[in-house]
């Protein structure tokens, strides 16, 4: 795609603005209350009244739907905020001061690393239970692993260079060189695994939810209307449709974002 | 072969690994097995003794070297919920996962190869712009999503199977087969897409590298160096990302299994999760996990094979 235009990054930047205004303002207002059930309405199909039509209990999908994708962003942000906060730690140590540590951690890391993390984080969940705050800490453990290995190799490659020895030769503390000197310079890199890990959030979470064990019950959730919409594929296809389309927003929106930006690195 | 020795060292040391941290997760967990199976109004000598009896007493490196042992004669302990032999339960739902993800996996390579080397050839035409913006989308797609759409498309509207009508492998192979079609599909195409992203970037690289212009200068024709050179090289990262896929098409059917209503490990991970059946769950994770390590050691024995330089680390 050698066009001139960076359609990647215009596109994508474009969809995650509207899915960010959209989650917005599902944070503050909602046509109807996304709880309230009608029986009157119960799979009611698209008119003015229900832009996206009605669920099985006759509640409002567009309003289920902004405040399900609210949940779901909410529950992404935290999965990579643990996922990177305790993968840039460990990759840091591990990577900059090797040895045993490096060792003994890494062995560990591979192990887990060579698991899928979905299953990592339904092992979490099986012990501590679904709902949405457990989610977060069972997905964010799970993601712990990739950053751990991402930050490590760039903090291998990177402790070499010629401005660490001089921050060194300056009197800087090993903590002063890994978090102020060399964390900055692995940014880039950084950045997009943090994007990529993001989407595997958002569909991690949708995938749990949709299982039941993920976000629960009165917290709306797309992965779990998605479910609860399958019933009624025949008599409601709107109801499962909307969901769906909103994640598939979300996740294209991100990665053509995350892609425009790679290309505008180069 | 001492490649191959190192490798297997490995393996049997990670597998170790693993299946020690699964099992201390479940051993460390609040909640006493005993209480739960004997309900809240148990005694307290009874408690004691069914302790005893459980082995719940004994420091917990003897209780996994003691359960590894019998999970390897085939012993994987007995469901809570059930009361039955978790082996009964979980070993002949096994072949309805594996079939799945493999079913999946070969989808995946039968898409993504030819196609990932035709919009290689065709670089920046309209096939391959075209090709770019349907792998985006479907990258997008969560798999259960894709899965719900196929039943609602393939079987409400055009009704070429029945949702719900999963047919046994133990009666009907042919049938068997053919329903887990559109779930492998399901499974195949955000995968397959990735794939063929990864396979038309490696086979542009490689095109470009000095080796091909040779090959070229030499006078062989775009398929020659195409098939005979290029390939060669620009298969090894697809080949790593293959095995990491298959690793996670194994553990992506046990969503797929709920929509599409297979009764495979999937369906009693998830009732044993909601259920707290935690020696059914332990022994699926750790099954599914020898199936990733298998899996993982395969692709770093073909590695080898596909690529000579490879030697160890």
């Amino acid at each position: 795609m050698k066009k001139k235009k960076n359609w990647n990054l215009i596109i994508g930047s474009l969809m995650t603005g509207c899915m960010i205004l959209f989650m917005l303002l599902g944070l503050f207002y909602t046509p109807y209350d996304p709880e309230a059930m009608d029986a009157s309405s119960k799979l009611a199909g698209i008119s003015s009244a229900h832009l996206m039509g009605c669920d099985n209990f006759g509640r409002d999908i567009l309003s289920r739907v902004l405040k399900g994708s609210g949940t779901t962003l909410f529950v992404a942000a935290g999965t990579v905020a643990i996922g990177t906060l305790v993968g840039i730690f460990i990759g840091a140590l591990t990577g900059y001061y090797g040895g045993i540590l490096d060792e003994v951690l890494m062995r560990i890391i591979d192990a887990l690393f060579a698991f899928p993390s979905i299953l990592l984080a339904l092992v979490f969940i099986s012990l501590i239970g679904p709902g949405k705050y457990n989610v977060i800490v069972a997905l964010g453990i799970a993601f712990i692993p990739s950053f751990s290995r991402i930050v490590r190799s760039q903090f291998l490659y990177q402790k070499n260079m010629d401005y660490v020895s001089s921050a060194k030769l300056q009197g800087a503390s090993a903590f002063r060189i890994m978090f102020v000197h060399i964390l900055p310079n692995t940014l880039p890199v950084l950045s997009s695994s943090i994007m990529i890990g993001f989407n595997n959030a958002v569909l991690a979470e949708a995938g749990m939810s949709y299982l039941g064990i993920g976000v629960q019950p009165p917290d709306a959730s797309l992965g779990r209307m998605l479910s609860e919409a399958q019933s009624y594929l025949v008599t409601a296809p709107g109801f499962a449709l909307f969901p769906g389309l909103i994640i598939i927003l979300m996740v294209l929106g991100f990665s053509l974002l995350a892609e425009g930006i790679s290309h505008a690195g180069d | 072969m001492k490649y191959a020795v190192q490798k297997i060292v490995s393996f049997v040391m990670t597998l170790c690994l693993v299946s020690f941290l699964v099992f201390a997760a479940f051993a460390v967990i609040p909640g006493d097995p005993a209480l739960s199976k004997l309900g809240t109004d148990a005694t307290p000598s009874q408690l004691a003794a069914l302790r005893e009896e459980m082995g719940l007493n004994r420091p917990l490196l003897v209780r996994f070297a003691d359960w590894a042992v019998s999970f390897v004669q085939g012993d994987m302990g007995t469901s809570y919920s059930y009361d039955r032999p978790v082996s009964g339960m979980i070993l002949d739902k096994l072949p309805i996962t594996l079939t799945l993800a493999v079913m999946a996996f070969l989808l995946t390579i039968m898409i993504a190869v030819p196609l990932g080397i035709y919009a290689a050839r065709h670089e920046g035409g309209k096939v391959d712009y075209l090709i770019y913006c349907i792998n985006q989308v479907t990258m997008a797609v969560p798999p259960f999503f894709l899965g719900i759409l196929m039943t609602f498309f393939f079987g409400l509207v055009l009704k070429w199977f029945t949702p719900g009508g999963y047919v046994s492998y133990q009666t009907d192979v042919p049938g068997f087969v053919r329903y887990l079609f559109f779930p492998a599909l399901a499974i195949a195409l955000p995968k397959a897409a990735m794939a063929l992203k990864l396979l038309r970037s490696s086979v542009i690289h490689e095109t470009r590298q000095d080796y091909a212009r040779t090959a070229y200068s030499r006078g062989n024709n775009t398929n020659q160096v195409l098939y005979r050179h290029i390939l060669k090289n620009a298969l090894i990262p697809v080949v790593t990302f293959l095995g990491m896929a298959l690793a996670d098409m194994i553990a992506g059917s046990i969503i797929i299994e709920q929509v599409f209503s297979i009764p495979g490990l999937g369906r009693i991970l998830m009732t044993s999760i909601s259920g707290r059946d935690y020696p059914v769950v332990q022994a699926i994770i750790v099954w599914i996990a020898v199936l990733v390590l298998v899996v993982n050691l395969i692709v770093d024995l073909v590695y080898r094979i596909i690529d000579p330089r490879i030697r160890m680390e």
